[in-house]
This record gives structure tokens, sequence and C-alpha cells, in this order.
């Protein structure tokens, strides 16, 4: 190890002395005053998706007059939960992390603790650090007795619906496709429905529920494998692929993310969209087509099952190597608190995950989805809690989206989905875990 | 021995430096290939027998990007030898501003791929790009060219072919003017057309400079990443992923280095068989002319 | 004609991005009134984090810094490998060709390991190491080629009046290969600015990102409007130095690339 130690310092002695950088490091420094300007007082350093990162913008502003020994800097990373995800790692694998906090999606937890890159929070926070917590918003941060995470936001998947074409909103997924085909047929819509349907994470969170609503589920806790052959699952699968195939959706779908299918949707071409809390806050300021036109309801299940949205929280942990815990922590307090989120909600339309924000009559009557996230988090769905749950959502993101652009058979995909998670599962473990 | 220990000593600095990065990855990677390290190890390497390759062996998504790379790289090879070649053609005609044309034809070649890959994304965004306004003015529909996954390959083919054929044509131009003119005018004096002369003395005499082209465009269209990182992600259902992409995401996505090795490794040997293949048939046909 | 299609073939995607540049996002989706013209989108990538203005820089440097590092490792080595006898010779420069064609995104894996060892991530320079050395195969090929041409009888007259091969190297070849070194130079440059999986794997800090790592973060940022403008802004002043150096120095380049099918 200590031979580890003198290699790097010889060659970050010869980097240094090197006196271009010296030069170009000045240059750096000059550049940017607010980070020189904060070098006398504790940084905590924290990697956010560029959309949180702008979204926290102010209260991060707030926090740094507020302190002086201790300031916030953000790096506002890709938009793509995955792509942040890679970033993470590879700054994460290289050892001397820049960062301190990562904000984190709740399907990355278990990786990155199998990876051992964080720090339990409960000797930082308390114990009871959850406890006032909706339910929902305490699934999917704790790991094998400890803290890992502390969500920022409690949002799940909610379907969005004109309220102009309709007088209520379709109880189950039947009536949703009756609605759609019908308004579709009397030329009110060009499309029915709109959801994400491209190769990527977002399309796991649609699967998650679709599965759910028709009685499947994809992860098996107790057998620790995925459970993709039930006549549910095939149900879900041949569901969504049927409304891709009668053209309740459009053929594109298959190539939407959220942006792509909030921009149709908002165009007033469609019925309905599936999609996350922040979306009704755009559409609310956009002054477009739907503005003051759509309703918000969780998601449904089809006839005789319930409905669920997946869950899709993000949440600031603190990684391992930090040698700054103490104001790391003041970072999380702050950001995770109930002022910031109240505030969350009002500019952006992130749904909190303090309790008693959902009983603040005043927060409510500003932004009145608040009651519909409430409901939401009462069936909240949660993406398999596995250290391999990126390798086996990647399976499932590849099958369904070539379920959702060729002529497959979703019995097919679905084999196909569970006999690759299947080796997956059991080759990652082969020759080490008996 | 004692006359090569300066020019040995001259080189050494450099033959460091090579080792460290073309030798030692391999012998990290056979390392790497026969452990587990994952995040099942807690990311430590635990020996684990030959279980990486048998997972390889059953593994039906590294054949198919096996498969899909090498269709890519044959297909967009053959296309880039063959526009590389017409473009020679022309640039080697005499006229005016031929250097000017030479510079503005070479340009593709120079851009990052990153850079141009963004700019394909636009031109095949569906249904706002430029090539689906074309399609929608010309009375059709919208095409989705980033999201069938029997087609987007093509268009992958075509952003690499538009980025790598100035190369090709580049060094073909340098084929064409190593032929004496007068072997040029002779031939034409005898009455023979442009497509003859093409035919009975360019084309033999550029077959060396096709043969390095082939080879070294071969081996570069098969680590193809940029591009395919940045149009379309591996994207749609997979269709377009390379090996050096399902690489790349087993070990920084997936965290399992071990696995990641031995994808680099297979992919490594098929390269070499490819190129062994090529330069034995290279000497065969050598030794029959 | 043939010229023309040639020239609209090979420059229509870049002059379409150049086009898109100046729009704003309403006019690419085909929506809005007004004026569609507008520089915000160079506004955005330029104030952006991190701005397009740094990664520039870095990239400019890193170029910089790897080609005179790739230079003054290969020139020595050339001109070793030239003097170098027996069955060793042969040997190298064949190993060197492969090395060449070797396509380097296959090395990344280890490189990072490299990286964490020695704690070089985030430091720009530190890139220039593996850059140089693979860059190598390539110039040392193209040097060696060069020294091969010049004229043997100038090294013979600098022999007998007792120059040691060191001092001939510094004093005679080395002036000699300048254009070689320049055309190779470029090559090394271009090679370092464009280089993407190991810049990616490198460097997480934005305000040390280079050029291609830096495209697929810069105007990421906004859920809702395409960001193709801003992409476009980006790719635009991205390739405006390239098309400089092109432009300029395409003699060089060319008998860079055309001494490297000749002699390889």
């Amino acid at each position: 190890m200590s031979s580890l130690t003198s290699r790097r310092r010889v060659l970050q002695w010869m980097l240094a002395t090197v006196p271009t950088s010296s030069i170009l490091s000045a240059q750096l420094a000059r550049a940017s005053p607010s980070v020189s300007a904060a070098v006398a007082a504790e940084t905590v350093r924290i990697l956010m998706p560029a959309p949180l990162a702008d979204a926290t913008a102010p209260a991060v502003r707030l926090f740094n007059r507020r302190h002086s020994e201790t300031q916030i800097a953000v790096t506002r990373g890709p938009l793509d939960t995955e792509t942040l995800s890679d970033l993470a790692s590879s700054s994460l694998l290289l050892g001397d992390s820049p960062f301190d906090l990562i904000l984190m999606d709740v399907s990355w937890t278990a990786r990155y603790v199998a990876a051992g890159w964080l720090q339990p929070l409960e000797p930082l926070l308390g114990q009871d650090a959850l406890a006032g917590l909706v339910p929902a918003a305490k699934l999917g941060n704790s790991f094998g007795g400890h803290l890992w995470r502390m969500p920022l936001s409690g949002d799940t998947g909610l379907l969005y619906w004109r309220s102009d074409l309709m007088p209520r909103p379709p109880a189950n997924t039947s009536e949703l496709v009756a609605m759609a085909r019908e308004l579709q047929a009397q030329g009110k819509v060009r499309w029915g429905y709109v959801w994400q349907g491209r190769q990527y994470e977002g399309l796991s969170c649609v699967m998650l529920e679709v599965l759910h609503a028709f009685g499947g589920q994809w992860w098996d806790g107790q057998a620790g494998r995925t459970d993709l052959t039930s006549p549910g699952a095939v149900e879900a699968a041949q569901w969504l692929v049927n409304l891709v195939r009668t053209g309740v959706s459009p053929p594109g779908v298959a190539n939407f993310a959220e942006n792509d299918a909030l921009q149709l949707f908002s165009s007033g071409q469609v019925a309905f969209l599936r999609n996350w809390p922040y979306a009704w806050q755009l559409i609310q300021e956009e002054n477009g087509p739907v503005t003051g036109r759509i309703g918000v309801t969780p998601m449904v299940g089809a006839p005789g099952h319930p409905g669920g949205g997946t869950l899709g929280t993000w949440g600031l942990s603190l990684l391992a190597g930090s040698p700054r815990p103490q104001a790391a922590v003041q970072a999380i307090r702050w950001l995770t608190g109930p002022e910031v989120q109240r505030e969350l909600v009002l500019s952006q339309g992130y749904a909190p995950t303090w309790a008693s924000l959902y009983e603040d009559e005043e927060l409510k009557t500003a932004h009145p989805l608040l009651e519909v996230q409430y409901e939401g988090l009462r069936t909240p769905l949660v993406r398999p809690l596995t250290p391999l749950y990126a390798q086996i959502s990647d399976v499932l993101q590849r099958q369904m989206n070539a379920l959702l652009t060729s002529n497959l058979s979703p019995e097919a995909a679905l084999e196909r989905a569970q006999r690759q998670s299947d080796l997956i599962v059991r080759a990652a473990g082969a020759g080490v875990v008996p | 021995m004692t006359a090569n220990l300066l020019p040995l000593l001259l080189m050494v600095p450099a033959l460091l430096l090579l080792g460290v990065v073309f030798l030692w990855p391999w012998a990290h990677y056979s390392w790497l290939s026969i452990h587990a390290s994952s995040l099942l190890t807690g990311l430590r390497a635990i020996p684990n027998g030959g279980a990486n390759w048998q997972r390889l062996v059953q593994d039906g998504r590294f054949w198919q990007d096996a498969f899909q790379t090498l269709r890519f790289a044959g297909v967009s090879v053959a296309l880039e030898l063959g526009l590389g070649l017409l473009t020679a053609l022309i640039l080697h005609r005499p006229s005016k501003g031929r250097g000017v044309l030479r510079a503005l034809v070479l340009i593709p070649w120079a851009l990052p791929g990153t850079v141009m890959a963004l700019g394909w994304r636009w031109i095949l965004n569906d249904p706002h790009g430029p090539l689906n306004a074309l399609l929608q003015a010309l009375g059709g529909g919208t095409y989705p060219f980033l999201a069938s996954p029997a087609t987007t390959w093509w268009f992958v083919v075509l952003a690499d072919v538009w980025k790598t054929t100035p190369f090709v044509a580049i060094i073909l131009l340098a084929g064409l003017q190593s032929i004496p003119r007068d072997l040029e005018e002779a031939l034409r004096l005898e009455g023979a057309g442009v497509w003859s002369i093409f035919r009975r003395l360019q084309l033999p005499l550029l077959t060396p400079y096709l043969g390095l082209a082939l080879l070294f465009r071969l081996a570069q269209a098969f680590g193809v990443f940029d591009l395919i990182q940045i149009l379309t992600g591996g994207g749609p259902a997979g269709s377009t992923e390379s090996l050096a992409s399902y690489a790349y995401l087993q070990a920084i996505r997936f965290l399992d280095f071990g696995y990641s090795a031995t994808l680099m490794l297979a992919t490594f040997l098929i390269l070499l068989t490819l190129s062994l293949l090529w330069l034995g048939g290279m000497r065969w046909s050598g030794v029959r002319r | 004609m043939m010229r023309l299609l040639l020239l609209c073939w090979s420059l229509f995607p870049l002059l379409w991005q150049l086009r898109t540049s100046f729009l704003v996002g309403d006019a690419l989706v085909g929506e809005g009134g007004g004026s569609p013209w507008t520089l915000q989108n160079y506004r955005l990538v330029l104030e952006g984090d991190p701005s397009l203005g740094r990664v520039l820089l870095n990239s400019a440097i890193l170029g910089l810094v790897t080609t005179a590092l790739t230079l003054m490792l290969a020139v020595p080595c050339a001109y070793g490998l030239h003097q170098l006898k027996g069955r060793w010779q042969p040997a190298i420069s064949m190993g060197l060709v492969g090395a060449a064609l070797f396509p380097t995104v296959l090395f990344f894996l280890s490189l990072l390991q490299l990286a964490r060892w020695f704690g070089l991530a985030n430091h720009l320079l530190a890139l220039t190491l593996p850059y140089a050395g693979l860059s190598l195969p390539l110039a040392i090929l193209l040097l060696r080629a060069a020294i091969h041409d010049l004229p043997p009888d100038l090294e013979d007259a600098a022999r007998l009046d007792g120059l040691n091969p060191l001092q001939r190297l510094r004093w005679i070849v080395t002036p000699l290969l300048a254009p070689a070194m320049a055309s190779t130079g470029l090559l090394v440059f271009l090679a370092s600015w464009n280089e993407y999986p190991i810049a990616l794997t490198w460097l997480s800090r934005s305000d040390r990102l280079t050029l291609p790592a830096a495209m697929g973060r810069i105007a990421s940022s906004s859920v809702y409007a395409i960001p193709y403008g801003p992409y476009a802004a980006a790719t635009v002043l991205g390739s405006l130095p390239l098309l400089l150096v092109v432009l300029i120095f395409q003699r060089w380049i060319i008998s860079g690339l055309t001494q490297g099918a000749v002699k390889g």
C-alpha cells in the first residue's frame, strides 16, 4: 500500500511541476471565483442530474448565504439516469472521487451499497432519520440494516388525463383503452395514450406498473430471480404492445422518453399520458393548448386488480471516501428538509417525502396535485432490490423494446428476458457464490 | 550487440510507455478474465476458474453483438472503399482549386466522432430532423430512423461512411499519384478509355493501398464505440450495440470487471483471427500473381 | 458536377448544424412565430457548466502537450529503430504496425485501473500519458520512414567529422525531420483532440472535461425543450478550431497520412 501511495505521490509531483499545469490551474481558479472564495470554508461537492441541480439552485444559494464555514457546490450531471450513474461510477472507480454527496435514483441504492461506495447515514442522522416520512418514501433507502440514502423527492408514476375531453379519469386499463379509442374515433385526439417506450430505464418503470396492474411481478424476492413468465406478466406485455399495434399509442412511442411523451401530450393531440409529477407543473406554466385542461390520477390497474405507480425518488447519499461527513450531513439535512421540499413542491411540482407537508393546508391550496401525489404514494411499486438491478433492467428494456418494434409475441419476448435474467443471476455468482 | 546498445537505449522510453499501454492490458485482462470481480464480490477479484468464459459461450447478447459488429464493420468498410475510390478518382483529375477541394473533403474525417454523432442524431430526428422534413415534403410520412431495429444500423453505417470515406480517399489518392503519368498517357494514346485505364492500370497498382486501407479501417470499425454511444446508445432493442459498447457497459454500468475483461479478450481474439486470415489471403493472392 | 456532389455530401451535415445553431427551439420543432434566428444557443453553451470555452482550452492544452510528449519520445525511438541491426528491427516494426492498427477503445478498462493506482484521475495532463502511448506506434513508423528517406551521405559526413550518434540525432537528423515531425504532430494532435473513451472514464470534474467528453454533458440540462439548438452550437464551436487546422495545414496532414500509407 505504501508503495502505491509513494508511486502516486511521485507522479502527482511530476504533474505538478509541469509548468503549464500550474498556469492552467491558476487560470481555472481565476475563472471561477465562487470556487476559490469557498476554499477557506469547507465545500460539500454534490453531483446531481441537471434538472434537479437547477431546481435546487435557489436552496443551495440560500444555504451558502446563511453558512460561512460550510458551502455547497453542485456539479450538473447528465439528464439521463443511467448516464449519470455511469459518470458517478467512473469517478468512484478512479478513487479520489471529486464528490462528497451524490443525488441518487432509488434504483441505484443496492448497486452502490454492494460496491462499497457509500457510508451509512444513521450514525450521523440518527436512527429515526426517516421517522417523519410518508411510508412509501422510506422504501429503497435502507439495505442490510443501514440507512444509505435520504430521499429528497417522493415521486411516483402518474396518469395524466384531459379533463376537457372526459368527465372522469378511467377506473382501469380497459376503460383507459376504450375511452382513448372513442376519442380517437371522434377525431378529438390523434393518439390515445403516450408513455415511455425507449430502450432505457423509463421503459422499466412503465413495465413495472403494467406488470403490477395485471397481477404479475417482475422480481420474486424470495426466490431471488425474475418472474416474467407468469400469466399476469404475459397479459401485461400483451396489453402494452397492443397499445402500439392497435394504434392507441403512436409507433414512435418505442423511441419516447419522458420529454418526448410530454411534448406530444402538451400539444393537445393525445388523451392520456404516463409521467412523473413534475410534468404537471410544466404544463401549467407553459400556457399551451392543454394548460388548465388536465387531470391527474394514480396509475390504474386491470379490472379487478389494484393499480400502482413506480417509485422514482431521488435521494442524497454520502460517499465512503468523503473527508467531510459532518459538513455533508449538514447539506443533506438542509436539502432534504421540509423547508426546501416545500419550495420544490411550489416551484417544480416534485412530490415531498415529509408526511407533514401533505397536511399543510396552505400548500394543498397552492398545489392541488398534492392530494393525488399522496394517494399515489399509498401504492408505491419498488424496482427489484438487488445489486444486479442494472443488468436485469437492461435485459427487460431490450426485450420489451424489441417487442414494441417487431411482431414478436409477448410470450417469446418475456421468455427471452427471463432466460437472460436467469443467466445473469447465475453467472454473476458462478464459481464464487455456492 | 554493442552496436545495438545505443539504438536500444534511445528506444527505451518509448518502448516502456508502449509496453504499459499496449501489452500490460492484455496481461491484466487475461488475469481478470479468470476472476470474478463484480458487485457480488464487493469488486474484489476472486478466482472463478473458467466461469466467465462459460458465460460468454452461453451469452446470446455477446454473439448478437459480435454479429452486429462484424456486419457494421464489413458493410461500412466496403462502402468506404467504394466511395473512397470514387472520391480519389475525382480528386485525382487535374483542375483548378484541387487543393481547396481536397481540404474541404477531408473535413469530416478530422472532426471528433462524438461531435458529429450528435449532428447526425439531429439530422435523423423523428419527426423534426431535416431528413424527415424532406420525406414529408415529398408527400410521405416520417420514418423512425433511429427507432426501428431492422434498419437503424444502416444509419449508423451512413454516419461512419460519411466520416471515414475521406481518410480512405486520401490514402488511395496517394496511390493514384504514385502511378507515373506517362503510363496513363501511353494507354490513352493507345485509345484506352477512362474505364479501361482504371481497370488495366490504376486498379492493379492500387491493390496494396486498398489492402492497407481495408485492414486499417476494418480494425478501427471493429472497435466502434463513440458513434454508437452517442448516436443510438446501442438501441433500439440492442440492435446497434457493438462489442466495445457491451464491454464498456459491463464494466462501468454493471460493474462486472471480470466479464468485461473476458469480452474484450474475446473481441481481441476475433480481430486477431480476422487479421491473420486477411494477411494469409493477401500472401496467397500475392503468390498467385 | 461530380465535384459539386462530393462537396454537398461532405459539407451538408456541417452546414445543417450551422443553420440549426442559429435557430430558436420553437422553430426547430416547427412552431411559433416571430423571428426564428437567435444567438441564444451560443450564449447557452458558452456560459453553461462546463463552459465550452473552458472545454476547448482544455482540449487545446491537452493536444499540444500530448503532441510534444509524443514527438519527444518518438523521434529518438525512430532513430534508434533505424540504426538497429539484425532481427530486432523487423520484429519491432511489425509489432508497431499491429499496434497502430489496433482499436484503442479496448484498453479503457486497464487504463482506468492504472489511473486508479497512480491517482491520475481528473488530472488533465495525466491524460497525455495514455494519449502519447496510443499515438506512438504511428508516430514512430512515420518518423522512421522519414529518417529512411534522408540522404545517407549527410550522416556519413557527420560521422567522419567525429559526431557521435546522439550528436548526429540532435544536430543533423532532428532539423531535417522538421517537416515529418510537423505532419506527424498534426495527426497526433487530431487524435488527442478527438479521443473519447479514455477521457470519458478518466475525467469526472466538469472543469477538466475535453471536447468529446463534454459533448455528452453540455446542453443536456433541459427536461422539456429539445436541446438540439445548443447541441448544434456546441458542434459548430467544437468544429471550428479543427476546420482551421485542416484548412491551414492540409498539405502536412495529407502528407502524414500518405506517408503512412506508402511506407506502412
